[in-house]
């Protein structure tokens, strides 16, 4: 199960991930990131502190749209993430290309 | 033995009623010489009326015969047959007529024996006649069976048989006791004729032909009984053989189920189209409900279907218009309109304000027919059917009249039933091709399940110094986990595991890839970084977007006894080491093949090298196994699988796996199935 909310917080787009994503729900990420790119957002941040679960599908959306990111000069970063799912991440490698930080206020600050 | 010949029922009856009829003839030729010659014959007159009851069983056993042969004749048939016989019995009395017309003048004309021989020979004829007939009617009566019928047909036959001897009783006098057998036999046979059930199965034209051959048989019967009686006063015949209760009351059965039939029929010619409506209804209906078969298509049902329609409710015309979804090219049937009166048409049915009452009040599925009334100079009135497959409307139907109001509600009711039955063999036709369709695709994948296992290596690569075993299962039929063996040289083997990101047979196809590039890449001799860097450049030009393949690579040296390797982005590999017997996850840095898709790749992948020592365990796996969830969805997790190693370091390498394996198995619990794809590679040096 997952559940996606999107909030818009001064020129900040948060998408809140509830739940484990897997293959079947990978998509949904997918729409909502692709949704607010088109808006023209300029930043985009992951809130993942109730992401119980991410499975290498999930890895595969946000790394599909990195170039995208940097091409649109869109500020990219995910913030919240508990030690289990951060551990998935940073297994691929992934914290050394993404802006990973433990809490909002750092994410927004850095 | 003797072996007797099969008796022929037919045949020996019939012998036998000609013998029959010549012994009477003689006897009764006997007689009257005796009359003539005031002689006394000796011959008592119950001998004649035993050969007269013998010719009449005679004469039913072998029309019972004959006709039970012929079983399978039409109705029109039957009737056919008794009024040919009734024609025939006329036409032998009117020659006998005719002769003696021409000879009245001569003296043979007063011939008592002449005279005689005919009058058998007419007695014969009309017996004939009235037993067939008789039973032709038995089988008209009988052709809805039910008990009750079986028992009147059965009580009138035995009371016919009573009859027969009655003779005996009354002594052939016309008395009271006569007058009441001939009237009860003449009810039962008046009941019987109530049994009509025949006559709504002949078609229009077989009514007419019925009638006719009716009236034939009606006629027959009265001209042989009034012939009949026309002997019974004359002195010249010493014994009345047509004054007999049974063929008086034959007579009586035969004119009335004949004039009966004659009736009904002529008063169901008017309605017999209704009858007829309703069977070609009923093989319409038959017709649309039976399945499609393979070789025919939907077009050939919904065509069937606009035929039944129309000839159900006499429609002057007709459309069919099926949905862009269902038919992309656009399907449409037109039978008796022009392309522009339906585009009139159309556009009428869009601004009726009952088309548009209707559609916005009801949910699609629920439609139901629906009347309209236009005013178009060739069409008044107008039946909208809306086809629905499984809840969905993928087309409509629509029927035109030029009358107004020209649909009635059996109309309509018919019509629903045969949209209804239609959608239900298009949609059951749907379904079966998908089942055969899903039945190719099992077939398919189990192709790919075969060639998949096939690129996995059968024999691992190994020399003395350690010894290999691996396994890999598939979440579905086939996966993404990919591991693999080379032999550089005597010295120097390769050991790689890989796992695509997601599962099924997108990653079964990267998987392939894999597997292509490590076994070109790797003739090459790269170091273990390089042959990722290589390895992400050329997988950056195959796999999907959103697709990378995780890998750890280790190339084992059992000459200086190292192991040199590089990691990318797979889940850590565990290595135990026998001399602080201690198991742990080798660290070291490394990003996934194919997240970056540039030259910056180089940049985040290491290399590092370690040594080993007897008894030292190298165990690579995939996430499947350390992601696998309990029921509380609890992980397998990293913790576990570490301490299995250590717990079961001594024993051989698939024995260690297969620890591992059910250890998986338990946790997972429940019907045990893993819903990633998981694999493992165990080498244990000696």
């Amino acid at each position: 199960m997952l559940n996606i909310i999107s909030v818009s917080e001064n020129e900040n787009d948060i998408l809140v991930l509830e739940g484990e994503v897997d293959a079947s729900n990978s998509v949904l990420i997918d729409e909502a990131i692709m949704k607010l790119i088109e808006e023209g957002s300029k930043s985009i941040l992951i809130n993942g502190h109730k992401l119980e679960y991410i499975s290498s599908a999930g890895l595969g959306v946000f790394m599909s749209y990195l170039e995208d990111f940097e091409e649109k000069n869109v500020d990219f970063k995910i913030f919240g993430l508990s030690d289990q799912v951060f551990e998935v991440f940073k297994i691929l490698g992934l914290h050394q290309l993404m802006n990973i930080y433990p809490s909002k206020e750092v994410a927004l600050n850095s | 033995m003797i072996k007797l010949p099969s008796i022929h029922v037919g045949k020996l009856s019939l012998l036998l009623a000609i013998l029959v009829w010549l012994a009477l003839l003689f006897v009764d030729l006997v007689r009257l010489f005796a009359i003539l010659n005031e002689m006394e014959s000796g011959i008592p007159v119950e001998f004649t009326w035993v050969l007269e009851i013998l010719f009449f069983l005679m004469v039913y056993l072998f029309y019972s015969y004959s006709i039970s042969k012929n079983t399978d004749s039409e109705f029109i048939n039957l009737i056919w047959r008794a009024a040919s016989t009734g024609i025939f019995a006329i036409g032998v009395s009117a020659l006998i007529f005719l002769f003696y017309g021409s000879i009245s003048e001569s003296r043979l004309a007063q011939e008592p024996f002449l005279r005689n021989f005919f009058y058998h020979i007419n007695f014969a004829l009309t017996t004939s006649f009235l037993i067939s007939t008789a039973l032709l009617w038995k089988h008209l009566i009988l052709y809805q069976r039910s008990k009750r019928v079986i028992k009147q047909w059965q009580a009138y036959e035995f009371a016919m048989l009573v009859a027969m001897f009655f003779i005996f009783f009354n002594q052939n006098t016309l008395d009271y006791s006569f007058l009441f057998g001939l009237v009860l036999l003449i009810g039962l046979g008046i009941v019987l004729s109530s049994n009509l059930k025949w006559i709504p199965y002949l078609t229009f034209r077989d009514k007419w032909k019925s009638l006719l051959f009716l009236f034939i048989i009606l006629f027959s019967c009265t001209f042989l009984f009034v012939q009949m009686q026309g002997y019974s006063d004359q002195a010249i015949y010493p014994v009345n053989l047509t004054d007999n209760l049974f063929l008086v009351s034959l007579f009586g059965f035969i004119f009335s189920y004949a004039l009966f039939s004659f009736l009904v029929t002529l008063f169901n010619l008017p309605t017999s189209s209704v009858f007829e409506q309703k069977l070609t209804e009923a093989i319409s209906f038959q017709r649309l409900s039976q399945s499609i078969k393979a070789e025919e298509n939907e077009e050939q049902v919904l065509d069937i279907l606009m035929d039944s329609c129309m000839s159900a409710s006499y429609s002057d015309g007709a459309w069919m218009e099926m949905g862009k979804e269902e038919y992309p090219d656009g399907y449409l049937i037109e039978r008796f309109l022009d392309s522009g009166t339906r585009e009139d048409l159309s556009v009428l049915i869009e601004t009726s304000k009952t088309a548009q009452d209707w559609i916005s009040q009801n949910q699609s599925e629920n439609l139901t027919p629906l009347l309209i009334r236009v005013n178009h100079p060739t069409c008044e009135s107008l039946l909208l059917v809306p086809l629905i497959i499984n809840k969905i409307p993928i087309g409509r139907m629509v029927l035109c009249k030029e009358v107004k109001d020209g649909f009635n509600k059996e109309m309509v009711n018919i019509i629903s039933t045969f949209v209804s039955q239609a959608c239900i063999s298009v949609e059951n036709h749907r379904l079966l091709n998908q089942a055969i369709l899903n039945e190719r695709y099992q077939e398919e994948l189990k192709i790919a399940q075969r060639v998949q296992k096939s690129l996995l290596p059968t024999k691992l690569d190994h020399n003395s110094a350690f010894d290999l075993c691996a396994f890999s299962n598939a979440a579905d039929e086939v996966g993404g986990d990919y591991y693999d063996t080379y032999r550089l040289d005597e010295d120097r083997y390769v050991l790689i595991i890989g796992d695509v990101s997601g599962k099924g047979t997108s990653a079964a196809f990267h998987m392939a890839q894999m597997k292509g590039i490590f076994q070109s890449l790797i003739q090459l001799n790269p170091s273990p970084a390089e042959f990722f860097i290589k390895a992400n450049a050329a997988l950056s030009k195959c796999l999907e977007r959103n697709h990378f393949i995780t890998s750890s690579i280790f190339l084992i040296n059992t000459a200086e006894k190292n192991i040199s390797h590089a990691r990318a982005g797979h889940v850590p590999t565990l290595f135990y080491q026998s001399k602080s017997n201690k198991s742990d996850f080798l660290e070291i840095e490394g990003l996934g093949l194919g997240i970056l898709r540039n030259m910056q790749y180089q940049n985040h992948v290491e290399q590092k090298i370690f040594t080993f020592n007897s008894g030292d365990v190298l165990l690579l796996f995939t996430d499947g196994i350390v992601e696998a969830k309990n029921q509380k969805s609890q992980q397998f997790g990293y913790e576990r699988i570490r301490t299995l190693l250590e717990v079961n370091h001594d024993l051989c390498p698939s024995d260690i796996q297969n620890k591992i394996i059910t250890a998986l198995h338990e946790f997972v619990g429940g019907d045990g199935k893993i819903d990633d794809d998981y694999s493992l590679v165990v080498a244990k040096f000696n």
